[in-house]
């Protein structure tokens, strides 16, 4: 698929072109009172100057192409995924940055590597051009469902805390008595990338598939490999909820089957 | 104090040295209590002294921060706690029900691995009934129904499930009279037929006088103090009984009811 022949280059100049639309942005808010001018105008530069960054970072990596460079980078990748994922839930339990890593580790290796070795088949296996953009597509994908999960699972066990500390009273297990929560939350964790699946191509193109067109590839060819990125990320989003939820019930059910609520905290936003 | 224990046989819970706790704040210490079968006691004393977390700690939902707790001689973690609980049944004082109908709130305990028989839908209607609520609410939603009619159905569920204890909080704040006089009557029955024990949370002396055999007074952060029923209704001509005095209410507790 090595296709930049067919792409267009761009010049610096382009891209200072590309800043009228952001200046087009920023007029808006001015005319509108709207106050985001200053906002706007370091987002602008947070995407240009993270972009840059990440650019080369992913050049040397690419260019040096060790196992360790990769490894590095992958750490990196999950570390901040994991932050992203507990952030945005309005409630948290001690630990939970770990519990998020943890499952991020195992299901961003398992599915990517699944992908590079067994679909993709790439040689060697970490050949960073494929294993850093799909890992970065999982965990940007999987972060967002386990965000949901985690919000949904500790909100409900926090609210409806009474119901399951009701069916514990009565002599349930503390699996009998968590299992509706954690399957709610398993299953909201879980809904975005259904309906992405379920649209996609019809509503929009996959920024993959399109960054793919743009730079001169067969449709075709790109529409085969958006199907096993959308695979890959429904795979890992699936599991990300699931290990998560489990660890989030491990965590908060001990095993003299009591709810641990006063582990749950409102987190200040 | 467990040495003045006038019960025949060996208590059915027994606490010694309790204390509770909730939400780090310590409520209650020192408390030694014997539970015969077929005993109802009440348990008294100010709000917020730590009653419901009391019975919460008993039903082994929290730990106690001290002391032990024993059903039968034998301590929660020795049967598994699911296994306890499912033999102290808590019925809460706010009703907690699941959405769907009462059948199915009623029949949900029996489908954990810890039930030992299946939901009789006939022994259902038969205790409905006896807290005065006829057949026709086996199939009503539950959350359609009013927090007098939601705390009998709890009470009910508790009963199907036949345990050795039974902790009520406060199990008739929110019934009229015939229905307070209903939940009075099938927990005796209970009791005696069964050997069912029964800790009750109430506020009103005059129930805790006709319906239990003795009070347990709470007070927040003292040694408890236990007197028996007679002393308790106030008369100081009298010396105050040992501890765990065991009165004889039934035949007030009978003429009330029957009046």
């Amino acid at each position: 698929m090595q296709a930049s022949a067919g792409a267009i280059q761009l010049s610096t100049f382009d891209l200072a072109m590309a800043t009228i639309l952001v200046l087009v942005a920023g007029l808006v808010s001015l005319a509108l009172r709207l106050q985001l001018e200053k906002r706007l105008a370091l987002a602008a530069l947070r995407t240009v100057v993270q972009l840059l960054l990440i650019g080369y970072v992913l050049k040397a990596v690419f260019g040096w192409g060790s196992l360790l460079a990769v490894s590095i980078l992958a750490a990196v990748m999950i570390v901040a995924a994991s932050r992203a994922a507990v952030q945005r839930s309005n409630r948290s339990i001690p630990g939970v940055t770990w519990l998020a890593f943890g499952t991020l580790v195992i299901v961003g290796l398992v599915t990517t590597l699944t992908v590079t070795t067994l679909v993709i088949s790439v040689t060697p296996w970490y050949q960073p051009r494929y294993f850093i953009p799909l890992l970065g597509m999982v965990l940007g994908n999987s972060l967002t469902g386990i965000s949901l999960c985690l919000d949904t699972l500790l909100e409900t066990l926090a609210e409806r805390r009474a119901e399951v500390e009701m069916e514990l009273s009565l002599g349930a297990t503390r699996w009998e008595a968590a299992r509706t929560p954690l399957r709610e939350a398993v299953r909201r964790g879980m809904i975005p990338i259904i309906n992405a699946m379920m649209v996609v191509g019809i509503v929009s193109l996959p920024g993959m598939m399109t960054g793919q067109i743009l730079a001169g590839a067969d449709p075709l060819a790109a529409v085969k490999y958006q199907v096993v990125i959308m695979f890959m990320i429904a795979a890992a989003t699936s599991l990300g909820c699931i290990g998560t939820a489990l660890l989030v019930y491990r965590r908060l059910f001990n095993e003299k089957h009591q709810l641990r609520a006063e582990l749950i905290v409102r987190r200040e936003n | 104090m467990t040495s003045s224990t006038p019960q025949t046989s060996t208590p059915v819970l027994r606490l010694r040295g309790v204390a509770v706790a909730a939400a780090g704040r310590s409520l209650l210490r020192a408390i030694e209590l014997n539970l015969g079968v077929g005993e109802r006691v009440a348990l008294r004393g100010p709000s917020g002294c730590g009653k419901t977390t009391l019975l919460r700690t008993i039903n082994g939902l929290i730990d106690p921060e001290a002391g032990e707790i024993e059903l039968a001689g034998k301590c929660p973690s020795d049967m598994k706690y699911p296994c306890y609980r499912r033999r102290t049944i808590l019925v809460e004082q706010r009703p907690v029900l699941r959405a769907g109908t009462v059948r199915d709130n009623l029949l949900r305990p029996f489908l954990y691995k810890t039930a030992t028989d299946t939901f009789s839908a006939d022994h259902a209607i038969e205790i409905l009934a006896l807290l005065g609520l006829n057949d026709h609410y086996l199939d009503q939603e539950a959350s359609s129904l009013s927090q007098g009619e939601q705390q009998r159905v709890c009470l009910a569920r508790a009963l199907l499930l036949t345990p050795q204890v039974l902790l009520l909080d406060e199990p008739t704040s929110a019934l009229d009279e015939d229905a307070v006089q209903a939940v009075e009557r099938i927990v005796t029955e209970e009791t005696e037929h069964r050997g069912l024990a029964a800790l009750i949370v109430t506020h009103n002396r005059e129930q805790s006088d006709r319906w239990c055999h003795r009070t347990l007074h709470l007070e927040p952060h003292l040694v408890t103090r236990q007197f028996g029923l007679k002393n308790e209704a106030g008369d100081a001509s009298h010396p105050p009984q040992s501890a765990f005095s065991r009165n004889k209410p039934l035949e007030s507790g009978e003429r009330e009811e029957t009046s």
